[in-house]
């Protein structure tokens, strides 16, 4: 996935859009570049690394320029893959976010003209250009004709010179306007304007808007439409560092501020009931035989978590699909069937696809997300928000914590809905929710001990998780953030499997983490520690267990939550990763080839 | 002109509440001390703000960010050691430019008095806000003749004050207080008093009277009064996310934070805080008390001129009586203040708890049901109950 953001207005466009794709750097680094329209001319600046190495005039009374940051699909990441791309004659310039699966044929097509990269995109300045040449009315009308020809995903940025305005297009990758006193802006996220405004209008599927004087028309298929304008609520400092190292330091440390946001007005002890809102009658919930949980990455580990909290206490079976792999099928009834799409940013493409599939299948769908008016919301019968603000960091900390809190309201509305809860039951639950945001800071008090610990062990050759029911979806995400920021090897197991292979990979090199709490059977776990500790392998234990200390080379206390102790025990296990990541001198917040939400599939 | 206030420091006397939170980060009224110092400095005029911060820095910081919530400019420097307030302004040296202001984090004023050092007349003195205090020898006492500054003196023996005039925490400097700073002799701590008396010793320190409000949290039992009378002078908030059963008893004038939950027939009388995602379960009587955020105050139990930790528990029925007593800290014993008991962050009692006025349980501590506890419980302790 990569970053748009396009200014138009009365101010220098040049530190505005700059300004932007720094905000948005957690979307792609690997290159970056700018199209200023000057004059009757454009100049474009563009090379391959990070925004911070791109070499940009001091001074540029351009007051309308696109900025684009890259994370290669099609193309190295070199100074000539970088966006901007133009034509031959280079009065049109291009920015995209997505894939052109037709380049090819569209580039063959395009016989005549030079190319000057490996990418899909380029295409597209060069068709626009054709369209301009043909005698299309205005940028607006040329881009919808070439839109028109393209196959795949993009939001697109265009610009043409003796062209005013700049023109958006979007097509399954999100794009959203921002509608500031002095200008308009064009990005990918309002993370990248919100320091110049709040108003917002977000682009839907096959919409090309002109942002021009101030003013947006947004066509769809030619025939003009009206977009709501909305107000984000976001601040723009959360989106800055604050005085940490590091956006995931930052937003390790803002997560009991966070759950008790996504916790706030859903807890009702008195009624042992949690305050969902979501639209379930009770004739569905009465035939519902099946919850699909589709996600990827952390949010599919968060799935894995809700799914033994949901099966156990709400007496409904779930399954967890990795959303790339998801199919509707094995003779489900749709009717009575319900697809739940986790995912932080609502954008990510592999995760839309699966719940398009279960749409068209005629199964009921419902998000788990972070981000308001974000695509996946859109797509669902209903959505049921985080509330963790933005999360800037790549590697998600906040986010599961928040997911994870989220579903287990969802579970407690469920089970109590269908009468399957005790409100006993439902009340320990929620006492643990309530609980969740101390319990949380009690552990971020004590991070100077992981940070020893971490430190200590920083050079292992590998690192294993391990766990036992609510501990196993803990066990991997642990080892997901270790091997995301780190580059580690690092792997998680369920306790019980380690006998059944990976024993063999446990040397004294090799340190194994272990989830030791309530909700994680943590007995039966003792035995796995002790297997590992025979090979001479260190063992870190989370613990709420008496007694557990004698078989661990270090011991860290859990404070007492029930089945929410794993999920605290993660916030451990996320300061883990960090310290390991930081003594080995990486790149915490850009971690290499990864970006945040990948809207590609 | 840029602030420079100070909030790297600890607060041991206001142990175990600082075992996991730097005194700065105390809330009082359900806002912590220096956000009451980052407001008024706001209203002052002031609008970019170096915090010096150094012990437990990530709850400073995660509280404040960058400032805008308080549309200040707030920037970080670091002081890794406390090597004493000195030694602080020293660390944001890189960030300032020109005369500055330094404030201290951890007392309440009103903006009058920064905004009266901020405008006064350009000059190449030092610019000091001074107050008058009924017990001067808690502070730095200054002898004054005229507008001139005589003599500092840190913490004088009790009664042994020559005066009542105090440092009221205020500064102006110039920048070429960086290079008086180094040049300062220290015993390993590096205090702004001991640089100023250098500069008094130029004649070249300027006082400047403030007879407005001001509040300082030096003890336990301060910290309950500050609570009560900030809620009294500033009135209190009630806050639009609290969930308080309509059968409770709300006094005016008390506090309740965001999400928290008030059950049936709980009351929560004058001189009262409640932080955020607090429970008060059914029939609780809570007065003249500070319970902060994640706390849960389980059913009947009464707690009276009482400091509840973070995240800490009180038993059902548990009883923390109030009134009087006597207080050791740091080895000098304080008789007679009013402070029913302070429950440390995390801690964890059972079912009918009786405290005994005076008494500070330690952060972490598990205490059974039916336990009576005086004096000191440390932090981590298990009190079992016979």
């Amino acid at each position: 996935m990569c970053g748009i953001v396009g200014y138009d207005g009365r101010r220098e466009a040049l530190p505005l859009v700059a300004g932007g794709l720094k905000n948005l750097e957690y979307r792609g680094y690997d290159s970056a570049g700018v199209a200023l329209c000057e004059g009757d001319g454009l100049v474009v600046y563009k090379q391959s690394g990070e925004i911070d190495g791109l070499e940009l005039p001091t001074d540029a009374a351009a007051t309308r320029a696109l900025g684009h940051t890259r994370w290669s699909t099609h193309g190295r990441p070199t100074d000539a893959n970088a966006h901007p791309h133009t034509d031959c004659t280079g009065t049109v310039a291009v920015v995209h976010n997505g894939i052109v699966e037709n380049y090819l044929d569209l580039k063959a097509e395009l016989d005549g003209h030079t190319f000057t990269s490996e990418t899909d995109t380029e295409v597209i300045a060069h068709l626009v250009r054709g369209a301009l040449d043909d005698g299309a009315a205005d940028l607006q009308t040329a881009v919808e004709s070439v839109v028109d020809r393209l196959e795949g995903t993009f939001a697109l940025g265009v610009v043409a010179a003796g062209h005013d305005g700049l023109v958006a297009a979007r097509r399954d990758s999100p794009l959203v306007v921002g509608h500031a006193d002095d200008g308009t802006f064009v990005a990918s996220d309002v993370t990248a304007f919100l320091e110049h405004t709040r108003e917002v209008t977000y682009l839907e599927d096959g919409d090309v808007a002109l942002v021009r004087d101030g003013t947006t028309s947004v066509r769809q298929h030619g025939e003009p439409v009206e977009r709501e304008r909305h107000t984000v609520d976001w601040e723009a400092d959360a989106a800055e560092k604050g005085g940490y190292a590091h956006y995931m330091l930052k937003e390790i440390h803002e997560q009991p501020r966070a759950l008790r946001q996504t916790l706030s007005g859903r807890i009702d002890e008195l009624n042992a009931e949690a305050v969902m809102d979501v639209d379930l009658p009770a004739a569905y919930l009465d035939s519902l035989e099946e919850i699909q949980i589709v996600a990827a990455g952390t949010s599919y580990h968060a799935g894995l978590y809700a799914r033994r909290l949901v099966e156990e206490h709400a007496d409904v079976r779930v399954s967890v699909e990795v959303a790339s792999e998801y199919t509707f099928d094995g003779g489900r009834d749709p009717w009575r069937t319900l697809v739940v799409a986790v995912s932080q940013s609502g954008e990510t493409a592999d995760t839309l696809r699966a719940i398009r599939r279960a749409s068209r299948a005629g199964a009921r769908t419902l998000a788990v997300t972070n981000t308001v008016g974000s695509t996946v919301t859109r797509e669902v019968d209903d959505t049921v928000y985080i509330r963790s603000g933005p999360e800037i960091g790549v590697a998600a900390t906040k986010t599961f914590s928040s997911q994870v809190a989220t579903l287990c309201l969802l579970t407690v509305a469920l089970g109590r809905q269908t009468g399957a809860m005790s409100a006993e039951t439902a009340g320990e639950l929620l006492a643990n929710l309530r609980g969740l945001p101390g319990a949380v800071q009690q552990v971020l008090d004590d991070e100077p001990a992981i940070r020893e610990v971490a430190e200590a062990y920083a050079d292992g050759e590998a690192f294993f998780f391990i766990g036992r029911r609510l501990g196993y979806p803990v066990a991997l995400e642990g080892a997901l953030k270790l091997k995301e920021i780190s580059y580690d090897h690092a792997e998680g197991f369920p306790a019980g499997e380690l006998k059944h292979g990976p024993l063999a990979m446990v040397t004294e090199r090799t340190p194994v983490l272990a989830v030791l709490t309530e909700g994680a059977r943590a007995h039966e776990t003792l035995n796995n520690v002790k297997e590992v500790e025979s090979r001479g392998a260190p063992v870190i234990g989370f613990t709420s267990l008496d007694g557990a200390e004698k078989y661990l080379d270090e011991t860290f206390w859990v404070p007492a939550l029930g089945e929410l102790e794993p999920l605290v025990t993660n916030v451990y296990l996320q300061l883990f990763a960090y310290h390991v990541a930081r003594v080995n001198g990486r790149a915490i917040d850009k971690p290499r080839n990864l970006a945040k939400s990948v809207t590609v599939e | 002109m840029k602030a420079v206030i100070l909030a790297a420091g600890e607060g041991r006397r206001l142990e175990p509440l600082t075992e996991v939170r730097p005194k700065p980060m105390l809330p009082v009224a359900n806002k912590p001390l220096l956000e009451y110092v980052v407001e008024a400095a706001a209203e002052a005029g002031v609008d970019e703000i170096v915090l010096v911060v150094g012990y437990k820095r990530e709850r400073i910081q995660s509280h404040f960010g960058d400032g805008d919530d308080w549309d200040v400019d707030i920037d970080y420097a670091v002081q890794s050691k406390q090597l004493g307030t000195g030694h602080a302004i020293l660390q944001a040296e890189s960030r300032v430019d020109g005369p500055f202001l330094v404030l201290n984090g951890d007392r309440i004023l009103e903006p009058a008095i920064i905004e009266r050092v901020l405008d006064w007349e350009p000059t190449d003195d030092a610019l000091l806000a001074v107050t008058h205090s009924n017990q001067p020898s808690d502070y730095g006492v200054v002898e004054v003749a005229g507008e001139r500054v005589q003599a500092i003196t840190e913490k004088p023996p009790r009664f042994a004050t020559a005066t009542d005039i105090i440092n009221a925490g205020v500064y102006r400097f110039g920048d070429d207080v960086f290079d008086v700073l180094r040049k300062t002799e220290t015993d390993g701590e590096l205090t702004v008093t001991a640089a100023l008396q250098g500069l008094v010793d130029d004649d070249r320190v300027r006082a400047i009277p403030y007879d407005g409000f001001w509040l300082d949290v030096s003890y336990l039992w301060d910290y309950l009064e500050v609570n009560a009378e900030v809620l009294d002078r500033f009135g209190a908030a009630v806050s639009p996310t609290a969930d308080v059963h309509p059968s409770c008893v709300l006094a005016d004038d008390v506090a309740v934070g965001a999400d928290t939950a008030i059950q049936p027939n709980a009351s929560v009388l004058p001189g009262t805080s409640l932080g955020d995602n607090v429970l008060v379960e059914p029939n609780a009587v809570i007065a003249n008390s500070v319970v902060l955020s994640d706390a849960t105050v389980e059913a009947g139990a009464v707690l009276r001129d009482c400091i509840v930790g973070e995240n800490a528990t009180i038993g059902p029925g548990s009883t923390v009586e109030g009134g009087p007593a006597a207080v050791a800290v740091e080895r000098a014993l304080h008789e007679d203040v009013r402070l029913g008991g302070v429950v440390g962050d995390n801690a964890s009692f059972g079912g009918n708890v009786t405290v005994v006025p005076g008494t500070v349980v330690g952060t972490g501590a598990v205490v059974d049901g039916g336990s009576v506890l005086r004096g000191r419980v440390p932090s981590g302790a298990e009190v079992r109950r016979g």
